[in-house]
This record gives C-alpha cells, structure tokens and sequence, in this order.
C-alpha cells in the first residue's frame, strides 16, 4: 500500500470558510494526523452538526456526514456501535456542541464509544454571523452589544472532566505540529476522546483574536501528569489556556460501550467481507414475501 | 419477486369467520394491591394453554403505578380483536373503585355480578343493570372492623370464575406452582386461598368454551412490534423510555443482542433517531420506538432521514395528547404528525397496525420500505394495540432472506444521482473502498456537495418524491377490506378499530368496512372501488378534530362521508359505534 499524505485525506472542494480562518489550520492538522495513522479514507467517518466548522466533513474525503445542528454525538454514537470498524471523528464548533448539542456531550462521555470530537471553539457564531456563543467573553458582550453581557461563558475543558471524559486534550489552531500530535493521540486513544481547538474567527471576533488567546496559552510543563484529575480540574479553572494532554485516563479502566465481552463483533451489517453488488430494488426479498 | 403481489393480497373477510363462536367477557375492578393484573394474567394465560382465543386490556386511573384498577378480559372460540363492551361477569373488589371506569364497564341482562360481601354501596346505574342478582363473596379480611391483608383476594376469585368457566381446578394448581414455583412462601399462601371452602351457590355458570387442546401464543402489541422487527432484519434499536411504548425497547433489549444487534437507551428522542440514522449511514437495518411527545421531539431527524436519504423505521405507539396528555389512554390523534410534521417537503411512508398479529407483519413491511426507498417509515400502533395481550396462533417462524440494501463499488453512480431508479440510487456502506460521499442535511448536488442551487433544490426534491409514486405503485392492495361489496354503507377507519369493526359487520351486513395499512401514500384506487355504490357512510376515529377524516379530504371527495371521531381515551365500545352510525343495537 502507498502511503498516505495528508492531501490524499482531503476530498477536492475547496473550503467556503474566511481568509485567515482558524478552520483551514484544524482541516490541515486533522488530515496530517490522519496520514500519520494511515487509516485508510474508507474506513473513516467525518461527523458534523452545522456551523462553519461543521463544514470540515465534506473537504475531507471520507464518509462524511453534516448533519443537523447540535446533534452530530448521537449519530456519531449510532454509527460506531453499529460499525467499530468504522474510524469516527466529530467537529464541530462551541454553539452546536455547548449550546444545542450540550445535552448529548455528557451522556456520550459516560457511554464511551471510541469517538474523536474536536470542538473548534472561536467563541462566536460565525455562520449566523456574530452572536454571542456560550463561550464568547463578558467583555466582548458588552463592548458589542451582544446577548447575554450579564451570562458567564462555561468552561469546556472543566466541563468534560466533570462529565467522567477519559481524554481531554486542548490545543490552538494557529500551532500546527501541536494540533496534528494532540488530534493524532486522540483518535489514537481507544474511548471517548475529547479536543478543545482554539481558534480565531477573522470576522466576528477582533481581527486579533486568535493572537490574543495565543498569548494567553501555555504548553503544560513536560513532568505534568495527566492521570491526576484533580490537578486536571486545577489546569482547567485556570485563567490562562493550557494546551496538552490535561487529563488520560488509561483506556482499560472504563468499558467502551460497544466492546463488552461477547459484543465486539456483533451487530455489523452487512459483514464487510461480503461480496459487494448492485441489486435492482425488485429482487429485494423480505421475511414474509 | 414482486412483493405487490405475493405479500401483500387484499385481506377479505368478515364471511368465512366461524361466527357461531361464543365469548365470554370477564372484568374485574379493584384497588392497587387486590392482584387485579395478576388475576387477568393467570386467566389469559390458562386459556390459551388450553388452546382457547381471548385478549385482555388493563385499565389504570391517572397515575400509571398504583391506584385502581380493571382488566377486561375476552376468551373466545376464535381470534378476536376486540375485548368486548358488556360484562358477562363482573368481579369487583371494591364498588368504589367501579367509578373511574364508567364507561369502560357495562353490563348486559344476563351478567353476573360478584361483589365485595362487607361492601355497603350499592352498584352505579351507569353500569346497567341485569336480571341475575349481584352474588355477594367475603373477600376482604378484617380484624376489629378494620381490612387487613389476609388470604389473597385475586385467588378466592380465581377459584369462582375457574368453576364458572368449567375449568379443572387442578389445572388451575398447577398454573400456580409453575408461577410461583421460584416463591414457596407465595405459592403456599395463593394454594390455601384457592382451595378455601367456595360458597358459589346461585353462582351461574359462564359459556364452556371449546378448547383446541393446542396451546396458543400469548403477545402483546409491543412485543410483536419488537420481535416482527428483529426478523425484519434490525440490527440496531435506539430509544427512550416513555408510555406506552417502553416494551418495545424492553423486548429488543431482551432479545436482540443475543442475535447480534445492538441496542442504547438514549438520553432523549432527538438522540434515539440520531442514533437510528448514524446506524443506519453505517448500513444496519435500525429503528426506535416512541410515543407522540417521543415524536415530536424527533421531528427534525425525521426530515434529515429522508433529506440524506438514510433508511430509519419510527414506531409511535400513539397515546391521548397533546402535551403529556393521557400517557396510559389510547387516541388516533399522531396521524397528521405522522403524514405531515417536520419543516419543508420530504417524503416518508406511514403504516398503521391494526392488532397484535398484524404488528409482526407490518414491521416486515415497514423495513423493506424503509430500506428499500431509503426513508423514514413511520409504523403508528396506539396504547389499545401495545398494551394489550392477544392470544393468537404460534408464530411460523418466518423463513426467506432478509431485507437488503442495495450497495455498490466505487464506480457506480453519483450517491444523489438525479436518475436513479425511482429515486433510489445505490447505497454507499462505509468500508466501501472508494466509496466516500459526504452525506448532508443541507441541499446538495448529486455528489452530495451543498447547493443553494434553486432549481437543484427543485430537481432534488423530484428525485426524492419519485420515492412516493413508486412505493404507492407497490401498496396498491396495502388495506383490508370487511363485509359484503354491495353493502349500503361504508365505515373507513384506521389501525386499532379493525378489531370492533371485524365483528360489527358480522352483526351488521348493511355495512361494509375499509382500513387501509399503508396510510401515506394512501391507497386511493382501492378506496375509490371499495366505495362504489355506497348510500352512506362514515370516517370513523379517536381524535376530536377527525384527523383521518380531514386527511382523505384532501384525496378525495368525501362529501358522502360523515365524520364521526371522538376524543381518544377508552376504545370505541359496540353500543357507542351504534349510537355513532344510527343503527338500532
């Protein structure tokens, strides 16, 4: 088999995003770490809700999946119980995952599928252009005007490890080799496996926004030890941004829903080792007929 | 194979049923605690042991745990469909208790009537009145003139209507000690209440049934869903507890990982058909289970289903809405959600059940639909339907293949493609190599790419509705017809009334019947026959606004049909369907 490069991961079409969005540099890291693992594209699911950074899936090339807002877990959920053989990554940005979607993130951490969900959090609707995210800034509510000035934004890093999340790791999108490691480890990691990208959005936020959270980010000291949660919890309360693995918990530790014993295999339709062909919807036969 | 043709023929009946066959029907009412549910239970199952027919409904008050309670119970000769509407004997535990079933309990001149002996009140004259005198049985058990657990209410009265029905009591012993066999200390103490001395004199005996000797198969309306699906080849379920229809995921739970299914409940209904639709992308046969609140909240997945083109089957067991409603209570209210909710113009086929039988068979359909055309079929069955328990013949296991859905190698055409069969293009199971296509909610090309494209909306939405024309082509015969062909007037109702109707047009034959299993695309050519000639004739439903009603109005003309929907809640019962159609009963 050739290997993979990362361009061989990316479907044709060319993205609709902004110049200078922080989306290109996720789309370049995810397709970079997917070579790294040389998973092949038919063997991958990309799965999305809406928003800008849901439109990842359709520019790679995979079996991709842009779905209806907030609800890109569950189906996400659906697709890798009934398919473990099937690679199945989930993007999307800080409105479909921690406002509608809110409600899916827990009970999709405490099932533990082996699902990769990166989140691309640029802390305002972009594709509705502008309103105030459930992690957009007080600051920036009210110097814009914007819903909610009164509403604190939610923490997402201390929210998944409160939630029982076996990986949590956050990186910036404007760090290229530090996004391809962390997205790489995380599908690597065998459960739930959760991703906070920073990044900018050129139009909504300030034209400098991407640099400015830079500037509050720090890598985590190279003797940090990510199976310590309460530090985990301590890291992730803090008032600059730590990029690394904050928290992993080793992967024997919690079942992985679908992975019980007697139930590894069952349930895959059809058997992928079947011969494939056309059937003409007449000669379809069914119990009864 | 054409499966017009060889699944599904135009049902006829209503003359070749044995309508000598005699019935009987038992209605006991008491409190939270008197063993009512266990008691119809213990007699349904003994019957069909014997090979006897029968089905029994279970009434609550509003609560769904505790409280009062009935069970109507009908044993019959033959299959029946329907639990009857007037009492050949009613055992009632405590009088007051009758109040929350007015309505639901009458009785005829001939019934027996058994009652509480200590019990002062006298019987409500809404529930009729019989020539036979009310036969007065201690049941209770008091110490210093207060009621106290005592021998076991529901045995005492398991041994008087044994005796009336003419059964062994021996057969009833051994039908205690293999259920309470695992609980010694149970079974000693139901055996002493069973056995103690009867008073049944003046007791009048019920009809003996003629048993077949063969015993039969006992189901309810939710589990035949269940496992009609699991041999329809499901292999994924998703769903969220909610009344009535928590058994069909109970049963899968039960009986489809065993096989190799999977099954999650999950943490709400947007999530259930989310779930449903990521398994089904992943190319396995999956479907869930709700009720109308369950519904309403899928709604937008319902239209991603048919939007990407993703094969999911939606049970609605439907309940009395809107809102909570009347969670235990049965209604035909969820028809124009099921036909017609959720934003913008998507096709989908909706089916109705018409008994526990049928719930086997219409599953069947409904995946091969579903998998076939590659949308959203929605099964509708109500509360009457799933929480009943139907005595009926044992299942033949079914034999044949299971449903397929078509798939290809990277070269075929375009996963949207404009020309696919009936709108139908070959489906892309994910581990195809080279098979990658992005699925999308959004508008999109043939290729699956976003387009605000305006005639490729257009374009698209053909292609999709094409799916319709073709399955309405296939279902031409989907629907069941009752009575004479030159009967004067005409009834057309839906799923549950099929077991009342069946036995109206018995009595009745100025009347004919028309019910149709798929009800969108609706059988519209059979219909239009089916009412040639007609003098008169009636929709009839549970739900206040005449949702069926309205619905074929929109089809057809319907100037010669009166509607006569009530409000859901309890079954139609004879008396009323007389009173509604203006027939001396």
């Amino acid at each position: 088999m050739t290997t993979l490069k990362a361009k061989d991961y990316r479907s044709g079409i060319e993205p609709v995003w902004c110049t200078g969005c922080g989306d290109f540099g996720v789309l370049k890291g995810l397709t970079q770490a997917l070579s790294d693992l040389e998973i092949v594209p038919e063997r991958l699911a990309v799965i999305s809700g809406i928003g800008c950074s849901s439109r990842l899936p359709g520019y790679t090339k995979s079996y991709a999946f842009n779905s209806i807002h907030g609800r890109a877990l569950p189906i996400a959920t659906g697709l890798k119980l009934a398919r473990p053989d099937i690679t199945t990554i989930v993007v999307g940005g800080d409105g479909d995952g921690f406002s509608i979607g809110l409600g899916h993130l827990p009970h999709a951490i405490r099932r533990n599928p082996d699902l990769t969900y990166a989140v691309l959090d640029n802390g305002i609707y972009g594709l509705t252009k502008g309103q105030a995210s459930p992690t957009t800034e007080v600051d920036f509510k009210q110097e814009r005007g914007l819903a909610g000035p009164d509403e604190r934004p939610l923490n997402p890093v201390l929210l998944v490890l409160s939630s029982g999340c076996g990986y949590v790791a956050r990186t910036h999108a404007g760090n290229l080799p530090h996004l391809r490691e962390t997205l790489r480890e995380a599908i690597r990691y065998s459960g739930f496996a959760f991703v906070h990208v920073l990044a900018g959005c050129v139009t909504y936020q300030t034209p400098s926004y991407a640099e400015q959270i830079y500037q509050r980010c720090d890598l985590l000291p190279a003797d940090y030890d990510p199976t310590d949660l309460i530090r985990a919890m301590e890291v992730a309360r803090g008032p600059r941004f730590q990029l690394g693995v904050i928290f992993r918990r080793d992967p024997g530790v919690a079942p992985r829903m679908g992975e019980m014993e007697g139930q590894a295999e069952g349930g895959v339709w059809p058997p992928v080792t079947q011969p494939l062909g056309q059937e003409p919807p007449s000669d379809v036969e069914f119990p009864g007929g | 194979m054409n499966p017009a043709s060889t699944v599904s023929p135009v049902t006829r009946e209503g003359g070749a049923l044995p309508t000598n066959a005699r019935s009987v029907v038992i209605t006991i009412v008491g409190s939270g605690g008197d063993g009512v549910a266990l008691l119809g239970d213990l007699l349904l199952g003994m019957a069909a042991e014997q090979g006897i027919y029968g089905m029994m409904v279970q009434s609550y008050g509003p609560q769904i745990r505790g409280g009062e309670s009935a069970v109507m119970l009908r044993l019959s000769e033959r299959e029946v469909q329907f639990e009857g509407d007037e009492a050949d004997l009613l055992v009632c535990f405590r009088i007051a208790d009758l109040r929350r079933f007015q309505g639901a309990v009458r009785l005829h001149p001939k019934s027996s009537v058994i009652v509480e002996s200590t019990d002062p009140t006298e019987l409500p004259e809404w529930l009729g009145t019989t020539e036979q005198p009310s036969h007065r049985y201690p049941f209770a058990t008091f110490e210093n003139g207060v009621e106290v657990a005592g021998p076991p209410k529901n045995m005492k009265a398991l041994a008087l209507i044994t005796r009336m029905l003419g059964w062994d009591p021996e057969f009833a012993r051994t039908t205690l000690r293999k259920r309470f066999g695992h609980k010694p200390n149970a079974l000693s103490t139901n055996i002493v209440a069973f056995n103690a001395e009867l008073d049944a004199e003046g007791l009048a005996s019920l009809a003996h049934l003629r048993a077949r000797g063969t015993a039969l198969h006992v189901e309810t309306g939710n589990e035949a869903i269940a496992r009609g699906a699991i041999l329809a080849g499901l292999g994924f379920f998703a769903g969220y507890p909610i009344t009535p229809s928590s058994e069909v995921m109970e049963t899968v739970i039960e009986e489809l990982p065993a096989l190799g299914g999977r099954v999650v409940q999950a943490e709400d209904e947007i999530a259930a058909l989310g779930m449903v639709l990521g398994a089904s992308f992943g190319g396995v046969p999956a479907m869930t289970a709700t009720s109308g609140p369950g519904l309403s909240l899928m709604t937008e997945m319902l239209g991603l289903s048919s939007m990407a083109e993703l094969p999911a089957v939606i049970v609605d067991c439907q309940r009395a809405g809107p809102a909570t409603g009347m969670p235990s209570r049965t209604e035909q209210s969820d028809l124009f959600h099921a036909v017609f909710g959720g934003h913008g113009d998507f096709p989908r086929a909706v089916l109705g059940v018409y008994d526990v039988v049928h719930a086997r068979e219409v599953m069947s359909k409904a995946f091969y639909l579903s998998e076939t055309y590659q949308l959203p079929v929605l099964v509708l069955s109500d509360a009457y339907i799933a929480q009943r328990r139907q005595i009926r013949d044992v299942p033949i296991s079914q034999t044949g293949s299971v449903l397929r859905r078509r798939w290809t190698l990277a070269d075929g055409p375009a996963r949207f493609s404009l020309d696919g069969s009936h709108g139908v293009n070959a489906f892309r199971v994910p581990g195809t190599p080279g098979g990658t296509y992005p699925a999308a909610g959004i508008e999109h090309t043939p290729e699956g790419l976003p387009t605000s494209d305006t005639s490729m909306h257009h374009q698209m939405n053909a292609k999709r509705f094409r799916k319709l024309n073709a399955i309405a082509a296939e279902t031409v015969g989907w629907f069941r017809v009752l009575g004479r062909d030159d009967a004067p007037h005409g009834v057309v109702a839906w799923g549950s009334q099929y077991g009342i109707l069946r036995e109206w047009v018995e009595k009745h034959p100025e009347w004919r019947v028309f019910l149709p299993e798929i009800i969108h695309p609706f059988p519209l050519a059979g219909f239009r026959a089916w009412s040639a000639g007609l003098e008169s004739a009636a929709v009839i439903e549970l739900s206040y606004q005449g949702q069926f009603h309205r619905y074929l109005s929109g089809l057809t003309d319907l100037s010669k049909f009166r509607s006569l929907g009530r409000s859901g809640g309890v079954p139609l019962t004879s008396s009323e369907l007389a009173r509604m159609l203006e027939v001396k009963s």
